[in-house]
């Protein structure tokens, strides 16, 4: 193990595309080796998976917008489900024939009457019986194994479709773990509800209505003490186990988490926790936090320990009064012995669907808890859509007007008021200002992650709010503060945009934005892939993939948000010239933390408080003497001169 | 010393330096019971031995309860089969004779069972309690070198998921033996009716237990390889959420719509495959023991027909049946949770066997009230133990009471590690640390790091309240202490603004703080221990020059008469300090003020201008908010677990 994770990933593993990651780097990941024979013959017979061919639409459409119900999702496959409806049938009836053969083979070759053959015709029925209900299981599993995983695949896809449209003000209000957990436990969740939870369901509750019926049949007295002995008493204890433990459970999850956010903060913390001294207390406070959670787990093991032999004591209960009214009955000749016979076996089988039932019930109902929060997110609509009759944003120029814009988050609280503003094409602007000032708020307008409150934005003449998502974006070029990679190979980072782009572009780009040296460094060169997220990588290097992608983009406007403000000296010439090469041409909006990267633009914008208080060329502005003029002497004197002589304007 | 960390704790006798570490929190619940036993040549239960022992009360009484309990239960079937041939057939006994009996088996069975079941899972919880406090209170004593090259991931996994299947075998494990060993007394039960169809009755049962090895063998890689690509479906979320910026800018929607559909594609094959391979399995290993009622009704209706058995027989053997089905299936399951058990007790004995590098000497005295005198004399360094790269050689600084210094040198230069070593988060490979001349290492850590107060570069906040944070090295302290740290940080202006001033809880919803107002409280929290000595390790780099030179004149308030110690990169923060050492290859090369360096050493000059690039990065660091508040929840951390992309313990 190296210090803070370094090069242990190192590089040169086998190139896979976007959603093949490498294996995780945790104790647990790779194959195990017991495991490595059955898991390569289970890969060997997997057939290629088809190219997926779905098509994006940035508006949903009516059918995907519709009310979110498992049902729905069901119904998708009539005829699966319906011979899922079939299956369940047949097996409720096939399993409970065993206890009425016994009787008959009792009553017609046992006692009173002595007949071998009736004995082995009941056998043989039994088995056959039994077969049937092997073969009728074996169908359901793989009826409603396909129906689930079918159900689970269109789940997925249509979330994450839904989450694809949604606006960038949703990500940056959920949490991130948030709609992880919608896209992955969540849905997850359904799994075991939809591969078996429904059919037991079905098959428990079909199961008693068979055994009832038999036992009515069989005689309507004692089926009438019998069922209603049992049936209330066990429906009432299953009900308090059910509220008991769900209590129990809540419980035991808020104790759990606890107990993981405890050491999780105090791992992360740990050099804190250590100068500060707080060893002893943490270590008393981890003891309440584990008693805490203990305490819960036993409140759950009294209530289990009350319910299961509870219900057998029930069961125990209920043999003695069969046993007594039933014998009695059989004496008094109004009742068969191998009547009675099935009427036990039948007990114990009365048993099992109920106590399974209350079970089921609680993954039934956790599922549609997921269905219900999945549903709230389906629901959830863009705050930027798409006009229905947008039209195609035709090459631009590259020309930006901020039309009397105000804009706030919160509609109430505005963070940009009342900004006119043009940029011509090919111009280069900064905007500079302090942090909050607004100055990432309005290159988030010009990329429509927002819709303005009041105003406008256009391009070329262009209301953003009249075209196309798509014809919009593929003419712009945003290049982040943190860098981000995407697991793949780096050519695939580079050609992210645009996935189609032929090797020699890709190469092209490589060169112009100064990354050649590190391509080459790479054992696999392109297809090298990176390792969690390019943790392996310099920020500078990443920085540079990020940029060698907008440039492969070739964005008409291009938004850099204090792209170069995480690097070193040494990587920040690099960027200088990929800077040079990215702008060349472009309508250009740079987000400046620094002033040095401010003065390469032909204009710059101070933006305060929301409001734009300067425009104009670097020297004109500090011969102004106003507020940016300020920011300049502060800096000049800060970082001692040796910074800004370095950083003289290019112009 | 041998093995301390896994020695109990002389439990009534004070710990040295405990009045430097106060505790605020009343202590609910005690410590635990035991260790594991620290002889490393045993196997895991053994070394677990001591752990079970502790609890061996109730652990054993439940064994023993269980087992009574279960042979009581294989009394009715058989009270039932008399009852059907002594008093139903032949009259010779009444009736209420054996529904009596049976009614009092029963009370008898639950009362035990009851008893028994509680026991056993109280003794689950508690061995999970001790496990959880054994390893936590394990992780606080262990030193940095172990965090530095440990992911805090991995530990957090290993205290989870592994103390669960460990605590899961060690108490289930001997249950299930007592079941199994209820199977053979209900064998004993069959023979003693009626040897050959006893015989009969258990054919099928070693073939539901060869079945049952067969479909978990086969399910494993299926099941494999089904979570590997759930976590493929997870990362193309996870990088969608957290790459969404870049996503949008390149509408790359359809894209990662197509990865996404084709990743949950390949999980649908997954699902698919292990539906198929259930559908092949449990049908058997469900309708086996059946097959062994269909042979019992068979033989024994030969039998009873020829008189050699009673009608109450057939029903006794298909109770037995029904008890012996469960034993033989969690028999399988024994086998292959004692194989997850002992993978996971080695994981957690490799946390446990780890012992502290930094530990107090056994002749350790406090340090009380210390003048502030710091010396290092001619100290040697490294972090790696091999000590080849040396990142102190032959290190001397003389530090005098009361004075400032700034330690200025390029990064990796050694300057933090100077800080790290006067609060002995390392120990010096040669020389020594001293304070008021006494060697670090003849102090006890408590009252050293009570005299010696840090604030590191990583502003690492709890999600508890602000008002906590600040008094966090001291619980014990008032409101008005509080606030006066606060103020004397130059945090209080904005604590008040938020939206419940002090009681604030960092890391909820909105409060999330920036990185420069969380080093304020950082600083405030540091201040108020009121430490003689103070390392301020990077602390202002995040804060806005500008707030940074209001705070100045209250720090300089508060470091008159204190021993300081600034790492530092900006110049600003440097003039704080009345000397400047600079710091190259490993020692110290110029000492003197601001003025003379600048004027004699032009490697000054130099670091400084790297400096001021470098101090720019402090922005744009990543939020330390992502995964150190722990406010995640448990599904988050089992999704970073997931991916493996819990940041590791990163100097």
């Amino acid at each position: 193990m190296s210090w803070g994770g370094g090069m242990a990933g190192g590089f040169g593993g086998a190139p896979g595309g976007f959603g093949r990651p490498a294996a995780p780097g945790l104790p647990f990941a790779g194959i195990p080796s017991e495991l490595q024979d059955g898991v390569d013959r289970l890969l060997a017979s997997e057939p290629e998976h088809p190219e997926p061919d779905i098509e994006f639409q940035q508006n949903g459409s009516e059918a995907e917008l519709r009310r979110l119900t498992l049902w729905r999702l069901l119904t998708k496959y009539p005829r699966m489900l319906a011979l899922a409806g079939l299956l369940v049938v047949v097996i409720s009836i096939a399993a409970q024939t065993g206890p009425k053969l016994t009787e008959i083979a009792i009553n017609d070759g046992m006692y009173p009457h002595k007949d071998f053959a009736v004995v082995a015709a009941m056998a043989a029925a039994y088995v056959v019986f039994i077969v049937i209900t092997s073969l009728a299981q074996r169908f359901q599993v793989q009826v409603t194994g396909r129906l689930a995983a079918w159900v689970m695949n269109d789940l997925r896809v249509k979330v994450f479709a839904h989450l694809q449209r949604l606006s960038l003000g949703f990500f940056t209000e959920e949490k991130a773990g948030v709609v992880m957990s919608r896209m992955t436990s969540d849905i997850e969740n359904l799994q075991q509800l939809l591969q078996d939870g429904l059919s037991q369901l079905a098959i428990q509750a079909l199961t008693m209505v068979v055994i009832t019926v038999i036992l009515f049949a069989t005689n309507i007295a004692l089926a009438t003490i019998t069922v209603l002995l049992i049936v209330p008493a066990l429906v009432l204890a299953s009900l308090w186990f059910k509220r008991a433990s769900e209590r129990g459970y809540d419980r035991v999850r808020d104790g759990i988490a606890n107990v993981l956010a405890d050491l999780s903060e105090s791992l992360h913390g740990v050099r804190i926790v250590t100068a500060h001294n707080r060893q002893r207390h943490n270590v008393i406070h981890h003891r309440n936090v584990v008693g805490d959670y203990r305490d819960a787990n036993n409140y759950t093991a009294h209530v289990n320990a009350v319910y299961g032999p509870g219900t057998q004591l029930l069961g125990v209960l209920s043999q003695a009064v069969l046993l007594a009214v039933g014998g009695g009955m059989v004496l008094d000749h109004t009742l068969s012995i191998g009547a009675l016979v099935a009427f036990f076996l039948y007990l114990n089988r009365f048993f099992q669907p109920i106590q399974l039932l209350v079970q089921q019930y609680n993954t039934y109902q956790q599922g549609q808890a997921s269905v219900d929060k999945l549903r709230d997110l389906i629901d959830t609509t863009p705050t930027v859509v798409e006009a229905a009759d947008a039209i195609v944003l035709p090459p631009i120029d590259g020309e930006i007007v901020f039309d009397r814009l105000s804009f706030g988050y919160d509609p109430g609280l505005l963070v940009i008021e009342d900004v006119n503003l043009t940029v011509a094409p090919g111009e280069t602007v900064a905007f500079v200002g302090a942090t909050g000032a607004g100055k990432s708020t309005l290159a988030k307008l010009v990329t429509r992650f927002y819709d303005p409150t009041e105003g406008r934005v256009l391009i070329d003449g262009h209301d953003l709010r009249s075209v196309t998502m798509l014809s919009l974006r593929r003419q712009l070029g945003v290049v982040p503060q943190e860098p981000f990679l995407f697991a793949g190979t780096i050519g695939d980072n580079i050609a992210f945009a645009r996935p189609e782009a032929s090797e020699g572009e890709i190469r092209e780009a490589v060169d112009r934005v100064g990354l050649t040296e590190l391509v080459e460094r790479m054992p696999g060169g392109l297809d090298t892939v990176v390792h969690e997220r390019g943790q392996t990588l310099s920020s500078g290097e990443r920085q540079l993939i990020a940029l060698a992608r907008a440039f492969l983009a070739h964005p008409r406007v291009l938004v850099l948000d204090e792209a170069t403000s995480n690097l070193d000296l040494q990587s920040e010439t690099k960027i200088e010239t990929a800077l040079d090469a990215l702008l060349e041409n472009r309508t250009a909006i740079l987000i400046a933390h620094r002033l040095s990267t401010a003065m390469r633009a032909d204009r710059i914008v101070v933006v305060d408080r929301g409001h734009v208080v300067e425009v104009g060329p670097h020297d004109e502005l500090v011969a102004a003497g106003g507020l940016y003029a300020a920011m300049y002497t502060t800096w000049v004197s800060q970082s001692d001169g040796s910074e800004a002589a370095a950083a003289a304007p290019r112009h | 010393m041998r093995a301390p960390a896994l020695r109990p704790r002389h439990r009534d006798a004070p710990e040295q330096g405990t009045e430097f570490a106060p505790i605020a929190e009343v202590a609910r619940n005690e410590a635990p019971r035991a260790t594991i036993d620290p002889d490393r040549s045993l196997t895991w239960l053994r070394r677990a031995l001591p752990v079970m022992k502790a609890h061996k009360g109730i652990f054993l009484t439940s064994l023993v309860l269980s087992f009574a309990g279960l042979v009581l239960m294989v009394q009715i079937p058989n009270l039932l089969q008399q009852a059907i041939g002594n008093s139903i057939t032949h009259h010779t006994v009444p009736l209420s004779h054996y529904v009596w009996w049976i009614v009092g088996l029963g009370l008898a069975g639950g009362v035990m069972g009851y008893i028994a079941r509680l026991f056993l899972m109280e003794t689950a919880y508690d061995i999970e309690y001790d496990l959880r406090n054994i390893i936590y209170e394990h992780l606080t004593r262990m030193s940095f070198s172990f965090y530095d090259r440990v992911q805090s991931g991995q530990l957090i996994s290993r205290a989870n998921s592994d103390i669960r299947s460990v605590q899961m075998y060690m108490t289930f494990a001997p249950l299930i033996l007592v079941q199994c060993s209820m199977a053979v007394v209900a064998f004993i039960f069959m023979l003693s009716i009626s040897v050959p169809l006893a015989f009969v009755a258990m054919a099928t049962m070693p073939f539901v237990y060869v079945t049952g090895v067969k479909m978990r063998k086969s399910m494993f890689p299926v099941s494999w390889i089904i979570q590997a690509r759930l976590a493929e479906v997870a990362t193309v979320v996870d990088e969608n959420v957290n790459g969404v910026r870049v996503v949008k800018s390149f509408a790359a929607e359809q894209q990662q719509l197509r990865a996404l559909s084709g990743a949950a594609e390949r999980v649908q094959w997954g699902y698919i495959k292990d539906a198929d391979l259930r559908a092949r399995f449990t049908p058997v290993v469900q309708n086996l023991p059946q097959l062994g009622l269909a042979l019992v009704l068979l033989f024994g209706g030969y039998m009873v027909i020829h008189g050699q058995l009673g009608i109450g027989a057939i029903l006794a053997f298909n109770a037995y049946l029904l008890m012996l089905q469960a034993p033989f299936m969690m028999l399988g399951m024994l086998i292959m949770m004692g194989q997850r058990a002992a993978a996971s007790a080695d994981r957690i004995y490799e946390i446990l066997d780890e012992q502290p590098t930094v530990t107090d000497s056994p002749d350790a005295v406090d340090l009380v009230g210390s003048s502030g005198d710091v010396r290092f004399s001619h100290v040697d360094f490294a972090y790696d133990t091999e000590a080849e790269h040396l990142v102190l050689a032959d290190f001397d600084l003389h530090i005098a009471p009361g004075e400032t210094v700034a330690l200025v040198g390029r990064t990796g230069a050694g300057k933090s590690t100077v800080g790290r070593l006067l609060t002995r988060f390392y120990d010096v490979k040669h020389g020594s640390v001293q304070i008021d001349g006494h060697d670090v290492r003849d102090l006890t850590l408590a009252s050293l790091r009570a005299n010696v107060g840090v604030v590191l570069d990583e502003p690492f906040l709890f999600s508890v309240s602000v008002r906590d944070n600040i008094a966090y090295g001291k619980p014990s302290a008032g409101f008005e202490e509080v606030e006066a740290a606060a103020r004397a940080a130059g945090a209080h202006e904005f604590i008040s603004h938020l939206a419940d001033g002090y009681d604030t809880v960092v890391g909820e919803r909105g409060y999330t703080l920036s990185g420069g107002q969380r080093q304020r409280i950082a600083i405030a929290r540091t201040l108020l221990a009121n430490p003689p000595v103070m390392v301020l390790d990077d602390a202002t780099s995040a804060i806005d020059v500008q707030v940074e030179q209001k705070i100045h004149a209250s720090l300089r308030l508060q470091m008159e008469g204190r021993t300081t110690l600034i790492i530092a990169h900006r110049l600003s923060t440097i003039s704080l300090a009345d000397r400047v050492v600079l710091l190259d290859r490993q020692k110290v090369v110029a000492d003197g003020t601001h003025a003379e360096l600048l004027a004699s050493t032009p490697l000054y000059a130099e670091v400084l201008a790297q400096a001021a690039e470098f101090e720019r990065q402090a922005d744009g660091d990543t939020d330390p908010d992502d995964d150190g508040s722990g406010s995640g929840g448990e599904d988050g951390h089992q999704l970073r677990d997931l991916l493996g992309s819990v940041r590791g313990g990163a100097r």
